[in-house]
């Protein structure tokens, strides 16, 4: 029973950890953009992720990390792209990523359903 | 020995702690004891230099809690996502290696290069990197 409740208890913990990275992103994005230092408003989500990109750890049905620009204009593939890099150049950020049972990194536009993955 | 201390009454405190200790010293007993406790340190010393020589002995389940809180610098990541390409460029073609051919400080202007290019999407090394261009290669920025 103990080993129960454990289990429940680490569960509910990593769901904490995975919000309070979304809920940081989100308001790291929100200051950049009021301060100038981001042309664009970046907003994360968590999404169903792509299966072919699943791992051991990756959570059911929460795999994906979607950085979503709010640009105000399309943006484009490459500047997309450049984001994306940019988050996969942080070693320590997709370290944390993975562990927390993400396996998919989307950037998607603000208009329509252009993104890459 | 008991006969011994009936016959002299007056030292008999003195004598039988001596004989006590004496008969401590002189026991089989206490030799195994002793042997068989610095075996017992001696195999706690080697263990522990085993474990010390482990790849993952470093990891203590302190660490391991601790790096739960590990904090990730998000307005870092921000600025390398607003300006870490326009930095780059800059410093990638001030610093650049080819500027400094026959001159003292070309040596550090690679070492420069190759930090800039290592670290091309992270705003923070650049901008320490900036500094460093700034006073060892005596290069003039805009801003």
């Amino acid at each position: 029973m103990w080993y129960k409740i454990i289990v429940i208890a680490d569960w509910f913990g990593e769901m904490a950890e995975r919000n309070k990275l979304v809920r940081d992103f989100n308001k790291a994005a929100k200051n950049a953009f009021i301060a100038g230092i981001s042309p664009t408003l970046l907003e994360t989500k968590i999404t169903l992720g792509e299966s072919a990109f699943r791992h051991a750890f990756s959570k059911f049905l929460g795999g994906g990390f979607r950085i979503k620009a709010l640009s105000g204009r399309p943006m484009e593939k490459s500047e997309l792209i450049e984001v994306g890099k940019v988050v996969l150049d942080n070693e320590e950020l997709v370290r944390k990523l993975i562990s927390l049972g993400w396996d998919t990194l989307e950037v998607h536009d603000s208009q329509g359903f252009r993104g890459c993955k | 020995m008991e006969n011994i201390l009936l016959q002299i009454p007056s030292n008999t405190a003195v004598i039988s702690a001596l004989t006590k200790s004496q008969l401590i010293f002189t026991s089989f007993w206490f030799w195994a004891s002793l042997i068989e406790f610095i075996v017992i340190i001696l195999l706690i010393i080697k263990l522990k230099k085993r474990k010390s020589n482990l790849s993952f002995a470093e990891l203590t389940k302190d660490k391991i809690k601790s790096s739960k809180d590990l904090h990730i610098d998000m307005d870092n990541l921000m600025n390398s996502i607003g300006g870490s390409k326009d930095l780059y460029k800059e410093l990638s073609r001030l610093c650049h290696p080819d500027k400094f051919i026959n001159k003292p400080e070309q040596k550090i202007a690679e070492e420069i290069f190759q930090e800039i290019s290592r670290h091309k999407r992270n705003y923070e090394k650049l901008a320490l990197l900036r500094e460093r261009a700034k006073s060892e290669l005596n290069i003039n920025f805009k801003n």
